[in-house]
Order: structure tokens, then C-alpha cells, then sequence
């Protein structure tokens, strides 16, 4: 039986689905957040993978699951819902998948909370938010991850102009927004004032340029002529 | 149980088969090295960086006394040729008169390490064998130099596997970053010697310029305390720097370190500024940095990430605080 599971899991992890039906693999992934043997044989195959594949980060973090499980353990308490409404609400935003192996425990839950909203449902409730949780802190932190990425690349192509690659020193620079929000108190006096910094700033950058410029066509020169010098 | 016997078998065979695939790589290296010096070859590729694309032919071929000849073309722009006939070595440039120079190495966009001795490489880079695909239509297996430590890059070479000559090499950072790519888009491997070659073999090359040794050598008043393992001094001296200024030449001390395949240049000059915050700029994978720190200028260029250039110029003291470590210097630079 483990062995069938542990090979399923296998090929999950090599992103295969051993069925073509979907709520198999559901089920199985089910199986494995409430089993901690699964969840760690899970764990392992993709370490092993990463092994493989050479992708291993520089430190190791092993338990990343279990620090995950634990923070989620305390928030879910706080999550503690009013009223049904706002559950089956909220339910309707989760993935299809999760959709459709939880629309039968929320329609069961209002059932039960038009009989009566007691501990009883409070309970079922909490468990069910458990897993949502989960959810939700795993789509946080893609998003966030997307969010750094992103800022990533805009930050590289901010921080390393072309210009140096020209040999022919550019003219005019575009000034940064940041100099043109600005409130419009006094606009006549700041406008000159701006204008100044922005020529200033300019020049600026033209002696930038330059000084990096002379530094790499310094650089490309001497590496030329170092070479027989060895 | 079960699951950890089979984690160690995983394991094991992963360790074997990770120096197979070094031998491999080197072997694969070796033969480009080989094939660069003595195969007679016709080939374009273009230099992808900074969201430009810049053309190159490149044409190789051994001539009458077993003489090597070479010609790089820029394609796009201004004309700029590197030409060689054996150990003479010309660079026709934009901005200045053409000149040769006795050497082994042609400095182009193809790393002068690579037709050289590999093993050289061995102390700052692994390299790994990692797989085959298809590039220019070709069978190519792929090779990644992968810098031993963080201050350096990862450099990615797909090489042929009938002739052994390079397809594509990229240039990367440790987080996967493509910095920049050398793309080969035409490759012509030929018994005879080509025409154009043939014909540049009798051609006049421009006079050797005698490389006057601007103060080679001497004893610098500056150091540098850190650099990445591997790194060593080619030269040190003291020259003019050349600005876009005409009145703003200014004298420099200059070192010039290499670790075989990456060649970072330091420069360190006093300041009238006491204090000037870091700049720096980036051409592909060469990046550019410039600071004033307690009136000491510091520029350094070379093919590193910023955070090695900034903790380069931040090494910079004056030597002689630590004499010592300057005869250390100076010794190595004699080599």
C-alpha cells in the first residue's frame, strides 16, 4: 500500500499524474497533508531532485514545511469565522480544484449552522479554514515571489544604463519622475530652482559617464596590451 | 528503511557520475582548445548584450610555416578588426591609428583562455558536463564553468560535438541571470585554407608599436588587500588616464589582476573630493564601479558582480602600512 502511495507520489513530484483524473491526485494530496510519513517521503523526492538536478540553494533549509505548519497552526485561531455567509463566501474564491473537494463540506456546514451554530460547527469550521490557510499563505507567497521578481528586473535595467557601451557621450539626459511630483505651491520660483538642479544633475551625469567611460576603454586597452607582459 | 538505502544508492551513484561528468567536461574543453588552434574555420556569431546584437565574423585557418592566422570583423558601425599572423597581433580601432603588438593572445569576444590551457581554470572553476541539445542545427553538448565561490560568474558553453568548437557561450549570474550571449550563426570547418586567409597571409600587418614599460613594476604606494582566490597580478604601473576631458587626464596607479578567463582592472588616484558615492554602470557582463572614499579615488572594471568590485575597491590601503605584504605583491607581479 505505502509503496503504490510512495510511487505516486513520485510521479507527482516529477509532475506526472499517475491517473488523468484530477480528483485522484487531489485525494492523494489530501492523503499526504494529513500523513507525515507521505508528506516526508514528498519532501524527500524533491530533495532528491534537486540533488540531481544540481539545483541545490547553498544552506539547506530542511524544515521549512514544519516552521510553515506551525505559524499557520497559530493563525488559523484568529480565523474564527461570524457567520456562514462570509465562509461560503469566501469558498467561492478558492482554485477549482479545492473548489470542488470543499463545496461538500461548506454546503454541509450551513446546514448545520442554520440547525444550530454551535461549538460543534465552530470546530468544522476551523479545520476547514485550516487547509484554506494553507492555501492562502502558499498564494501570498508566490505572489510576493512574483513582486520580487518583478522588482528584480525593473531594478537591473534601472540601475545599469547602455549609454556606456556608446563611445559618442550622450547629450541630454531624461530627468528622474521624481523631480516632476512635486506640489504646486510656488510653482514659478520651484521651476527655476528645478531647472537648475535638473542642469546640475545633468552635468552630473555627464561626469559620470565620463569617468566610466575613460575607466573601461582604459580597461579594454590595457588588457590588450597586457597580455605580452605576462 | 527502504527509503534511505535507496537515498544513499541516489547518492552515491550522483557523486560518481558527477566526476565522470567533470572528466568529461574537461575533455570536451580540451578539445575546443585544440580545435580553436588547428582547424581551419570560417564562422559569424553575434555578441547579444545589453539588448543590442553586434555581428563578428571570425575567420581561422594555419598557414605556410604552420603560421596561425586569424581575423575578427565587427560588422555594424565603426570598423574594428583584430588581426594576427602568428605572434603578431593588430587591432584596428575607430579613435586611433592602427598599431600591432607581439603576442600569443587576441583579445576578442571569445575568452583567449579558451584556446590556451584549460586546467589553468581549475582553482576558481568546476566545470560539469551537463547535457545535449541543438544549436545552429547541430548536435552540441552543453558545459558549465561554475565559479567556486560567489564573486565570480557561471559561464555556459555549447560545444560542437563533430569538430569541437564553440556554438554558444552565455554569461551568467549565479542566480540564472543572462548577462550576455555569444550566439554563432554560420560555421564553416574547411581541409584548405580559405581565400580571404590566403590572401591576408601576404598582406602588410601595421608596425609593431614597442611597448615602452611605463614605470612597470614599480613599487606602487597603494594595495590591493583583497581580491577573490585565484585572482593574480599580470601587471601594475603608473599611467595617464585618458578622460573625454582634454584638460582632465590624470595620472593613475593601475593593477591588473586575472583569475585565467575574467581580467579585472584597478585603478587608484588621490582626490580633490573627500567623498563621492559609489557609480557604477554595467556593459553586459562587464561592470564598471567608481567611488571616492577619504579622498581616494578607486575605479575598478572587470567581468565581476558589483558586490566583488565594491568590496575590491574598499581593500584598497596604502602599502605602506604593511610592507611585507607589498614585497609579496610585487614578486608575484614579476612573473
Amino acid at each position: 500500500m505505502s509503496e503504490i502511495k510512495s510511487e505516486s507520489i513520485s510521479s507527482l513530484v516529477d509532475n506526472y499524474s499517475p491517473s488523468t483524473d484530477d480528483s485522484i491526485s487531489a485525494h492523494l494530496v489530501d492523503n499526504m497533508l494529513k500523513d507525515e510519513d507521505l508528506s516526508s517521503t514528498w519532501q524527500n523526492y524533491h530533495l532528491i531532485g534537486d540533488v540531481l538536478r544540481d539545483e541545490v540553494p547553498q544552506s539547506l533549509q530542511l524544515d521549512l514545511s514544519e516552521t510553515i505548519s506551525a505559524a499557520i497552526a497559530q493563525e488559523a485561531t484568529i480565523l474564527s469565522p461570524n457567520s456562514s455567509m462570509q465562509t461560503s463566501g469566501k469558498n467561492n474564491h478558492l482554485p477549482t480544484q479545492e473548489n470542488a473537494a470543499i463545496s461538500n463540506n461548506s454546503s454541509e456546514q450551513q446546514t448545520n449552522s442554520v440547525v444550530d451554530a454551535t461549538n460543534r460547527f465552530k470546530a468544522k469550521v476551523s479545520s476547514l479554514i485550516k487547509p484554506m490557510g494553507q492555501v492562502a499563505i502558499a498564494a501570498s507567497a508566490a505572489a510576493l515571489m512574483i513582486v520580487g521578481v518583478q522588482n528584480n528586473v525593473t531594478d537591473n535595467s534601472s540601475i545599469t544604463p547602455s549609454q556606456v557601451v556608446q563611445t559618442v557621450p550622450l547629450t541630454g539626459y531624461a530627468n528622474p519622475v521624481s523631480f516632476n511630483v512635486q506640489s504646486s505651491q510656488s510653482q514659478q520660483s520651484k521651476q527655476q530652482t528645478q531647472q537648475a538642479m535638473n542642469e546640475q544633475l545633468a552635468s552630473d551625469r555627464v561626469a559620470q559617464q565620463r569617468r566610466l567611460q575613460a575607466l573601461l576603454k582604459d580597461h579594454n586597452q590595457q588588457v590588450k596590451l597586457g597580455s605580452n607582459i605576462k | 528503511m527502504k527509503l534511505s538505502a535507496f537515498f544513499l544508492l541516489l547518492l552515491s551513484f550522483n557523486v560518481s557520475a558527477t566526476t565522470a561528468d567533470t572528466e568529461s567536461a574537461k575533455l570536451s574543453l580540451e578539445r575546443l582548445s585544440i580545435s580553436l588552434r588547428q582547424l581551419n574555420f570560417s564562422t559569424s556569431f553575434v555578441v547579444v548584450k545589453n539588448n543590442q546584437a553586434e555581428p563578428y565574423h571570425w575567420l581561422h585557418g594555419i598557414g605556410e610555416n604552420e603560421q596561425e592566422l586569424e581575423i575578427f570583423t565587427r560588422l555594424n558601425g565603426p570598423r574594428l578588426d583584430v588581426l594576427r599572423q602568428g605572434d603578431v597581433v593588430s587591432y584596428i580601432e575607430p579613435d586611433q591609428e592602427p598599431y600591432s603588438i607581439i603576442s600569443r593572445d587576441v583579445r576578442s569576444p571569445i575568452p583567449t583562455i579558451f584556446r590556451g590551457n584549460i586546467s589553468e581554470l581549475e582553482e576558481s572553476y568546476r566545470f560539469i558536463s551537463v547535457g545535449r541539445s541543438r544549436i545552429l542545427g547541430r548536435v552540441a553538448q552543453l558545459i558549465r564553468v561554475v565559479s567556486k565561490d560567489k564573486y565570480r560568474y557561471n559561464y555556459w558553453l555549447w560545444l560542437d560535438q563533430k569538430t569541437g568548437l564553440l556554438l554558444k557561450m552565455a554569461v551568467l549570474t549565479r542566480q540564472g541571470q543572462l548577462l550576455e550571449q555569444i550566439q554563432f550563426t554560420h560555421i564553416e570547418v574547411d581541409e584548405q585554407l580559405s581565400d580571404n586567409l590566403e590572401q591576408f597571409q601576404l598582406t602588410e600587418l601595421p608596425e609593431v608599436i614597442e611597448l615602452t614599460m611605463q614605470g612597470q613594476n614599480k613599487a606602487l604606494s597603494w594595495q590591493v588587500s583583497w581580491l577573490p582566490q585565484g585572482f593574480t597580478v599580470v601587471k601594475s604601473n603608473q599611467h595617464k588616464l585618458n578622460s573625454h576631458n582634454r584638460s582632465g587626464d590624470k595620472a593613475v596607479e593601475f593593477m591588473l589582476f586575472s583569475d585565467g578567463l575574467v581580467e579585472v582592472s584597478v585603478y587608484v588616484n588621490l582626490s580633490q573630493e573627500e567623498f563621492r558615492a559609489p557609480e557604477y554602470a554595467s556593459d553586459g557582463a562587464t561592470m564598471v564601479f567608481n567611488h571616492v572614499l577619504q579622498g581616494i579615488e578607486v575605479g575598478v572594471v572587470g567581468d565581476i558582480p558589483l558586490a566583488t568590485a565594491k568590496k575590491i575597491a574598499e581593500s584598497i590601503t596604502p602599502a605602506s602600512v604593511d610592507s611585507a605584504k607589498t614585497n609579496d605583491r610585487n614578486s608575484k607581479g614579476e612573473q
